[in-house]
Order: C-alpha cells, then sequence, then structure tokens
C-alpha cells in the first residue's frame, strides 16, 4: 500500500468541460426511466398521502402552535418538495465515496487533471439541481391545484429564497462531512443514515419544529440542520416574519463557513489518507 | 428433526461470524445501533408530538395510540432482527453475491437473511422493547391470559406481515434492482402511518393501507381489537382479530412468489 499525492490534481479543468460533470446526476437518471417513473410516482402519492395526513389532524382544531391548518399543510407540501433536493440516487451510478473507497477506484479521484474536491462539489450541486427541478414540478403543480398557498409576502418570498440557498449549502456541507469521515472509518453507511435522520427530524421534515416542544427547539436551534429546512420553510408561510431574516441569515452563514472551513481542511488531510490498493 | 437442529447450528454459526464481522469496523457498529436507537426514537417523537397538539386521533384514547406504535416499533424491530436484509436484496444482486448463494447447500432465502449482522435491530429493539413495555402499563386494559396470547401471536403476525410486503418488493429486485426505491420508500410509509388509527385518513387511503398495502394489519388492527376500538374500523371486527392469521397467510403467499421469483433469475450479467 503507498500514500498517492495527487498529482496535477489541483489543476482544474476548463469551466464548459469541467461543468459537464453537473449533468451526470440528471443524464444517469433520464437512463433510467424506471428509476424516473419511480420518483414521480412516489412524489405523488407521497404528497397526496402528507396533505391528506395534516388535513386529518386538524378536524377538530383551527389553529395550532399559531400554525393555520392552511399553514401546516403548506408546511409540509414543500417539506416533502424540498426532501427531493437531498435523494438522488448517486448509489445507482456507483459513483459515491463509500463505494469508491470500498473498490478502490477512489484513487482516480486524485490523478485526475480535475481535483477530487471539484469534481466532488460540482456531482453535489449536479444532484440538487436535479432534484430542484422535481421539487419545482412538483411545486407548480401543487400550486396549480390549490393545495399549496403562495408566500406569505413579496418579503417573505425574498427571505424564503435567500435562507433557502444558504441552507442548501449548509446540506452540501454536512453530507460531504460524512463522506469525507469515509477515509477515516472506511465505511460510512451508518453515518449517513444518521446524517438523513437527525437532518430529517431536526430540520423540520418529519413535522414543522413549532410543534415540538420547547426544550427539543432549543437544541435544534443550536444544531445546523434546522437552517437547511425549518428556517425557509417558515419564512415561506409567514410563520417566521421577514424581520427575522437578519438574525437567521447570520446564523446560517455561520454554520456554513464554520462547515466551510472545516470541511477544506479535511480534504487536505483525505490526500494523504488515499492508497492505491496493492501498494 | 436432527436436519432442522443441524440447520439451525449452522445459522449460528454464520450470525456469529457475520457479527464478528460487523466488530472489525468498531465505529460503524455503534453507528448503527445509534441509528437504530435514533430511528426509534424519532418515531416516538413524532407520536408524543401528534399526540400532544392533536389529541382527537380518530376518538381512539392516547394510550390506545401509543399501543399502536409500540407494537409496530416491536414487530418491526423483531423483522429487522429476523428478515431486515430482504430490504436489500438489490445491493446483493447487483453485486452478484446472489449468483454465489444458488451454488452453495442452503436454500437462498436464508442465506439472503443470513448475509449480514443486523446491528441496528438491537437498537431497534432496545426502544422498540422499552416502548413496548410503557405502552402496556399505560394503556387502559385489564390484561387476561387471553388478551396476552393475543399480543404475543399479534406481534408474531405483524413481522410476518412486514416480511411478506418486503418479500414481495424483493422480488422485483431480483429482476430490477433499482426498485429497490419502492423498498426504502415503504419503510418511510411503514413508520409514517403505521403508528396512527388509520380511521383518521380518507377510506381510500386507510382502504389502501389495508389492501394494497396492508399495514393495518401490523398494529392497527390488532391493537384496535385488544383496546375495544372496533367499532369505527369500517371493517368487520373479525376481519381485525385475524390480523395474525392474515399476517401468516401474506408471509406464506410471499415465500411462494419469492421462490417462482428466484427460478427465473438470470443475474446482472443475463
Amino acid at each position: 500500500m503507498s500514500a498517492v499525492t495527487a498529482p496535477g490534481g489541483r489543476r482544474a479543468l476548463g469551466g464548459a468541460r469541467g461543468l459537464r460533470v453537473l449533468g451526470i446526476t440528471a443524464l444517469s437518471e433520464f437512463l433510467s426511466p424506471n428509476r424516473m417513473t419511480a420518483v414521480a410516482v412516489r412524489l405523488a402519492v407521497q404528497l397526496f398521502l402528507v396533505v391528506c395526513l395534516w388535513r386529518a389532524l386538524y378536524t377538530d382544531t383551527t389553529i395550532s402552535v399559531g400554525l393555520t391548518k392552511e399553514q401546516a399543510v403548506g408546511y409540509a407540501v414543500l417539506a416533502m418538495l424540498a426532501l427531493r433536493l437531498r435523494e438522488a440516487n448517486r448509489w445507482g451510478a456507483r459513483d459515491t465515496v463509500l463505494q469508491h473507497i470500498e473498490l478502490g477506484t477512489i484513487v482516480y479521484w486524485f490523478l485526475r487533471p480535475q481535483s477530487a474536491r471539484r469534481y466532488y462539489f460540482l456531482r453535489a450541486v449536479g444532484d440538487q439541481l436535479y432534484g430542484f427541478a422535481w421539487a419545482l414540478a412538483g411545486y407548480v403543480i401543487c400550486l396549480a391545484v390549490g393545495v399549496l398557498p403562495l408566500p406569505a409576502s413579496a418579503g417573505a418570498a425574498l427571505a424564503f429564497a435567500v435562507s433557502f440557498l444558504l441552507g442548501q449549502a449548509t446540506l452540501y456541507y454536512l453530507t460531504l462531512l460524512t463522506d469525507q469521515l469515509c477515509f477515516w472509518t472506511i465505511r460510512n453507511n451508518a453515518a449517513v443514515d444518521i446524517l438523513k435522520f437527525a437532518m430529517n427530524l431536526l430540520s423540520g421534515a418529519y413535522a414543522p419544529l413549532w410543534f415540538f416542544p420547547g426544550w427539543f427547539r432549543v437544541m435544534s436551534a443550536a444544531l445546523p440542520f434546522q437552517s437547511t429546512m425549518n428556517v425557509p420553510l417558515s419564512f415561506y408561510i409567514g410563520r417566521l416574519r421577514p424581520a427575522d431574516l437578519p438574525a437567521q441569515l447570520a446564523l446560517q452563514a455561520a454554520w456554513v463557513l464554520a462547515l466551510a472551513l472545516l470541511t477544506r481542511l479535511l480534504w487536505r488531510r483525505v490526500t494523504d489518507r488515499v492508497v492505491s490498493q496493492g501498494g | 428433526m436432527r436436519a432442522f437442529w443441524s440447520a439451525w447450528t449452522v445459522a449460528m454459526r454464520i450470525v456469529g461470524v457475520t457479527f464478528r464481522a460487523q466488530l472489525e469496523y468498531r465505529a460503524e457498529f455503534w453507528m448503527r445501533v445509534a441509528f437504530g436507537v435514533a430511528w426509534q426514537l424519532s418515531i416516538i417523537v413524532f407520536a408524543a408530538v401528534l399526540l400532544a397538539r392533536f389529541p382527537g386521533m380518530g376518538g381512539w384514547p392516547r394510550g390506545a395510540v401509543l399501543l399502536i406504535a409500540a407494537m409496530r416499533m416491536l414487530s418491526h424491530g423483531l423483522f429487522e432482527l429476523f428478515f431486515g436484509r430482504i430490504v436489500e436484496l438489490s445491493i446483493l444482486v447487483q453485486e452478484g453475491k446472489l449468483d454465489g448463494y444458488l451454488l452453495r447447500p442452503m436454500p437462498v432465502y436464508r442465506q439472503v437473511l443470513l448475509a449480514r449482522f443486523p446491528s441496528n435491530a438491537v437498537g431497534d429493539l432496545l426502544v422498540g422493547g422499552s416502548m413496548f413495555a410503557g405502552a402496556v402499563m399505560i394503556v387502559d386494559l385489564r390484561w387476561t391470559a387471553l388478551h396476552v396470547i393475543y399480543m404475543i401471536v399479534a406481534v408474531v403476525g405483524g413481522i410476518l406481515m412486514e416480511a411478506a410486503i418486503f418479500t414481495v418488493l424483493s422480488c422485483l429486485h431480483m429482476h430490477f434492482p433499482a426498485a429497490s426505491i419502492w423498498s426504502y420508500w415503504t419503510v418511510e410509509l411503514l413508520g409514517t402511518f403505521g403508528n396512527y388509527p388509520l380511521k383518521i385518513l380518507p377510506g381510500v387511503v386507510s382502504g389502501a393501507f389495508t389492501f394494497a398495502l396492508p399495514l393495518a394489519f401490523i398494529a392497527y388492527f390488532p391493537a384496535a381489537v385488544l383496546t375495544g376500538n372496533t367499532a369505527g374500523l369500517g371493517y368487520p371486527a373479525a376481519l381485525a382479530a385475524a390480523a395474525p392469521l392474515v399476517g401468516l397467510a401474506a408471509f406464506v403467499g410471499a415465500r411462494l412468489l419469492w421462490n417462482q421469483s428466484l427460478r427465473h433469475y438470470a443475474g446482472v450479467n443475463g
């Protein structure tokens, strides 16, 4: 076994050629019509079920923890759509860090003219953009059929857009962190599962965090997860006011910065950890 | 009888080997246990939140709703322990391992179930068992021997029904590995809708969860029978009471389908 030193790995390819990596996710999905059909059916049924569940819960009440039925249903629908941004099937394309480490092919990431860090970034952005296309299509349909209200105000829409973008950046760095863990632990299945679970629960994907007890909301506020979903969606439905934006943005930006620095540091260490099988 | 014990001995030795193999990745092992705990805790937290904020769960008392969640979580933990690997069949197909199983002197289905030690089931059962004990104490019910026997049979029936659902789905994995997306989605559906009285949902949805994806038979129907909430089910009480038998019948049917499906397995390389 010998360490690989990533010769020339820092040299980024020209923009257009490098950007083609962005399209890999969409291309691999288009080549698997079964999977695309499954995603469409799943999303439609899931949205229908979520609307049914939240409407049923509000049968005996009109408002709960400051959320009306329309707000709660709107939040739940948006959360379901936002989850699409996290669910690109990279495993099916056999291009996860874990798969490459187990097969030993991770070494090629460090031998190409495009750096591993840039390749990972472009693939992740491609995943998120592909998920965003699904979410956008779902959003338009949900608006058209009336299960989703428009943003509470123009200010709310702007606050939603800005905090949503920062939330996606946080999501990217958290995912990267678990993948980098792989270079030390060899396997990261459980870490990825725990991260997914923590993100879903603590970001308010299962239910708006407003429904949870005070101690739970305090704990969530101290962690980066809620900025990926609960914060932007709360702006959208009007549960958070645009006046709350500066404080929330500062917190989100602080998490993005901290995670960016940590993952950048880890990329440097990661290079020393890569070994070619057989030496 | 000797062949039966011999098969069990071999199976337990494989479990021991796969357990030691999991311990080779110590951090991964403990994280997987933690994941089992976390998954079950999330269901408790979600159920507690909904019960606290929306007390009118189809007219069911809180203790009875908790009993649904507890029975489903316990049967899910035991399902993970004994049958959980069937959900991951597509990985074995993609890696070509199923082809190897065809050559070994052990039933393929059993080899799939023994492919990996289910560390997460340890966490699932820790929380599921605790939740079950708590719910049994909280629920307003005078426990008789008949209740206890029915409860045990119902949990076994719940395990078999969950195993039947994922065994049927795994038949798809054999021929279309990308079909794993349906299994993972079904796991989510069971975790989201399997813990509450289905009568709060529109008839078409509760009907689908009774006959298309029969999660009502895992915990909802047995809990309704135990707590005497069969009046508003929308189905005959006898059908609800027969949930364990339905689970057994579904599992037998699913296994027959699986065997049939295996005969047509072609392998990833054609």
